[in-house]
């Protein structure tokens, strides 16, 4: 089981990610932007965090940049889970330190198998 | 210009009027979609939870495989949300005016923006552009909307 931060300015995405890692028996907080997700990330550590590209305040791009900032998020799973599936975004998302790009809609049995193998 | 041609409304004060009660129309819509849609997912891990007892089950196991199907559809709305946004965003900039804030957008906020665009509308045309637009969107709450919801008459 890990402790899992999934990250989304959806109301309806954050309950769908959340019930699909729930399921698979993991721990998992939400935020609702990455100015939110900062703060909750702060307070205490996560195995693994799960974020949207296009928020407000602060998006999916500029968390994981701060996040791999932090000394006990540079080797943190952080995977990007966005609509956007073009080339120049991945890239950026790959240039900030994300481990991983995954576009909605999810299957939540992949989801659950990718969890798994970057935390292995 | 004849005299008539210069009394005849502005067809851009037209289109930025239109465009404007659109995107105010858009805004409420999606806002009024995302309580339901809340609602099915906390249904979902309601029946989750429920279902925890009978995991390793062959029955347990169909419904966890229906409940993966309801996670994948229900992203629609997520897909649907966004793609009103942009259509929302490139409305917004055919107005003059900045669409408002819309946090905490309830039914009272929505008469208050209709009373603001109202009040701006020059022309009679105008007015009823609004009023058809309105009409036509369905998401005007008004209490007699509200209290016909979910009844039924059989003629």
């Amino acid at each position: 089981m890990a402790r899992i931060l999934a990250v989304d300015d959806s109301p309806s995405m954050r309950q769908l990610v959340k019930l699909t890692l729930s399921s698979g028996g993991h721990e998992v907080d939400v935020a609702t932007d990455g100015v939110e997700a900062l703060l909750v990330a702060d307070k205490q550590q996560f195995d693994v965090v799960i974020t949207d590209v296009n928020m407000p305040n602060m998006d999916g791009i500029a968390l994981v940049r701060e996040l791999r900032r932090r000394s006990n998020y540079r080797f943190t799973p952080l995977l990007m889970l966005t609509t956007e599936s073009t080339s120049d975004r991945k890239q950026q998302g790959k240039e900030a330190g994300a481990t991983g790009w995954l576009v909605k809609p999810f299957d939540p049995d992949r989801l659950l198998s990718i969890v798994t193998k970057v935390l292995t | 210009m004849s005299a008539a041609a210069s009394a005849a409304p502005c067809r851009c004060e037209t289109l930025g009027v239109s465009a404007e009660a659109a995107a105010i129309l858009l805004s409420f819509a999606m806002r009024e979609s995302e309580a339901p849609a809340v609602e099915l997912g906390t249904a979902l891990e309601r029946i989750t939870s429920g279902l925890r007892p009978l995991e390793g089950a062959k029955a347990g196991e169909l419904v966890t495989q229906e409940l993966a199907a309801c996670v994948r559809a229900l992203q629609f709305h997520d897909r649907l949300m966004q793609q009103l946004a942009v259509i929302r965003n490139l409305l917004t900039r055919l107005t003059d005016h900045p669409l408002p804030q819309m946090g905490g957008f309830g039914a009272q906020r929505w008469e208050e923006l209709l009373t603001m665009l109202r009040a701006r509308l020059a022309e009679h045309s105008h007015h009823d552009l609004l009023e058809l637009l309105v009409r036509t969107g369905g998401v005007a709450p008004g209490a007699a909307a509200v209290e016909a919801e979910g009844t039924s008459e059989l003629f």
